[in-house]
């Protein structure tokens, strides 16, 4: 990767007093509270959701946890044949690659659409943030009121007593509303993209007659793979973890067709108090973001590389 | 450069216009209207009342939510904004060993899943007061040291990025100079870093004004944020006879407020930031 190839390499440094003096004085140090609090917050307790994985915590042992039996990995068997575990990574999984694919033509449409200088278009792409903006927890909290029984949406599709937040339909009212909050990271990112679009090539292609959609396809669109698939995959990630929506939306214990992966696996440590089956299925449920993530960090090298 | 045809880009500019205001609407429309009539699925208010953002104070304790969610985020964009300085400094301007594993690690730890560290912190928490005496779970401090860290691997690539656009010369001629480390950071980077340390609190005071996760377990009615005491609110709403959904709507706009202020107005440096580091 470049970031070796910002600092030039000390041999190439005319006098050799100057590089001891900069490797003596390198102020590690800065480094330390970022680590230490990652240290404490973040890699400590993953170890610790490793251990807890393997025993039985429950209410009673949760004050002595260290002492809690141990279950080898009991949890991790339970949570694969006889937990709801499997239909949650369903769900997840489902949800997140509908949520992404919906958005991509949204996003990718809005942010040609705004491309093209007219009155007005700032406020138009300040206006296409806000549903980026809003908290998931303000969000979820107005559209549970929009999709009650009998609320506004029933009303305009002259229906009855409509269960969107129960139920089978209520897999699609996560949908909607997850779309509605997360299609403008794909616009932001194709915006960004279109940014790098060279005007002459567009220009010359204008010239030779191609029509709009064979310009978009074969000048513009090769512009926006880079962005967009990295678009794709954050937000992937995004709704693979998201745990306010569905919690603030539906509330728990979450209906069956909902119970996403971190709903459930927040229920059953704050509801039925299974602490080392919780812990085993948070552990499982980091093979799910495995896979995009290491998908996304092979991406972003490839930008930093551009950068510096 | 024309992308689209007129027709076209005007079908989609309105066609997404009305979705995204809609729900917008209806959360200021309900805000003002009578409960019945929000209870009946109109989408029109029947009446212009404001008396919703009045009652709200004392229906629920969001005054008390907003008050805490502003001191934990406040003090977390603070923080956060100058130990993502120090790390950045140090990892863009000078080569160690594992320099690498420590810029992947801040995009890799961007994803790990909350609920895979809720529990194991929430333990951890709780084990301080049995071991240590001190009582951490429940307390402001425990919220403040969570989003602290979290926010910052994004915090700190944010400044990766904005510090790598910096001519080094400014700051390498004072280091030949003979200033020492510190006085180079907070005299020549510090100012210069401005726009990007905006970009750095920001990002971490919406990750603490956002969360409901964390703030759900660790905090007691005392020490609630603005996020629980609304999520709280609405989901006592379903038991009651007539539930209060003006002042709901009302309570969820009071909790919108602050953070579309903060974007509106910076806006700019926010978008550049969210699309150099690619990440929300």
């Amino acid at each position: 990767m470049t970031d070796v190839k910002t600092q030039p390499p000390a041999t190439t440094r005319v006098a050799g007093a100057p590089v001891r003096a900069g490797r003596r004085h390198r102020p590690l140090w800065m480094l330390i509270p970022g680590a230490l609090l990652t240290l404490v917050v973040i890699v400590i307790p993953l170890l610790t959701a490793a251990y807890i994985s393997l025993t039985d915590l429950d209410q009673y042992t949760i004050r002595e946890w260290i002492r809690s039996p141990f279950a080898g990995i009991g949890n991790y068997t339970e949570a694969l044949t006889d937990s709801p575990l499997l239909h949650a990574v369903a769900v997840s999984a489902g949800y997140a690659a509908i949520v992404t694919v919906i958005t991509l033509p949204i996003g990718v449409a809005a942010a040609l659409a705004t491309q093209d200088k007219f009155r007005g278009r700032g406020l138009v792409r300040s206006i296409f943030l806000i549903p980026y903006v809003l908290p998931a927890f303000v969000v979820g909290t107005v559209w549970r009121v929009i999709l009650q029984p009998d609320g506004v949406v029933d009303g305009w599709l002259g229906t009855d007593r409509t269960l969107w937040l129960n139920g089978p339909k209520s897999f699609w009212a996560l949908i909607i509303v997850q779309t509605w909050a997360s299609w403008p990271l794909i616009y932001l990112l194709a915006v960004s993209g279109l940014q790098a679009v060279d005007p002459d090539v567009h220009e010359a292609a204008a010239l030779d007659g191609a029509g709009w959609w064979a310009k978009l396809w074969h000048v513009i669109f090769p512009y926006l793979r880079g962005p967009v698939s990295l678009a794709l995959v954050i937000a992937f990630l995004h709704n693979v973890n998201n745990f306010t929506l569905p919690f603030v939306l539906f509330g728990i214990p979450a209906p069956h067709d909902v119970e996403t992966l971190p709903v459930l696996t927040y229920v059953e440590s704050f509801q039925n108090f299974r602490f080392g089956l919780s812990a085993a299925m948070a552990v499982l449920s980091l093979l799910l973001v495995a896979v995009p993530i290491v998908a996304y960090l092979r991406a972003v090298r490839l930008t930093t590389g551009e950068e510096s | 450069m024309t992308l689209l045809p007129r027709p076209l880009r005007a079908v989609v500019l309105v066609v997404l216009l009305l979705l995204v205001l809609f729900p917008v609407a209806y959360m200021l429309f309900a805000s003002v209207s009578s409960d019945l009539s929000v209870a009946a699925g109109h989408f029109w208010p029947d009446r212009f009342d404001l008396g919703n953002y009045g009652r709200i104070w004392s229906t629920t304790p969001l005054g008390r939510g907003l008050a805490n969610s502003i001191v934990v985020a406040g003090a977390v964009a603070v923080l956060c904004a100058f130990v993502s300085l120090l790390s950045a400094y140090v990892l863009v301007r000078f080569a160690f060993r594992g320099r690498l594993s420590v810029l992947r690690g801040l995009l890799a730890l961007q994803s790990v899943p909350g609920t895979l560290l809720l529990l194991p912190v929430f333990v951890l928490f709780s084990s301080t007061a049995t071991l240590l005496g001190i009582q951490v779970i429940g307390t402001r401090w425990a919220l403040f040291l969570t989003y602290l860290t979290f926010a910052l691997p994004f915090s700190t690539w944010v400044m990766v990025t904005y510090l790598r656009g910096l001519p080094r010369e400014l700051d390498e001629a004072a280091r030949v100079d003979g200033a020492s480390s510190w006085t180079v950071l907070v005299r020549i980077v510090l100012p210069l870093s401005r726009p990007g340390l905006v970009v750095a609190a920001i990002f971490a005071f919406l990750l603490g004004w956002n969360d409901v996760l964390f703030a759900s377990v660790l905090t007691d009615p005392q020490t609630r944020t603005a996020a629980v005491a609304l999520q709280v609110f609405g989901s006592t709403q379903e038991g009651g006879a007539i539930p209060v959904y003006g002042q709901l709507m009302a309570a969820a706009l009071i909790c919108a407020v602050p953070v579309v202020a903060l974007y509106l107005i910076f806006q700019r440096y926010l978008l550049s930031g969210l699309t150099s580091g690619g990440v929300k």
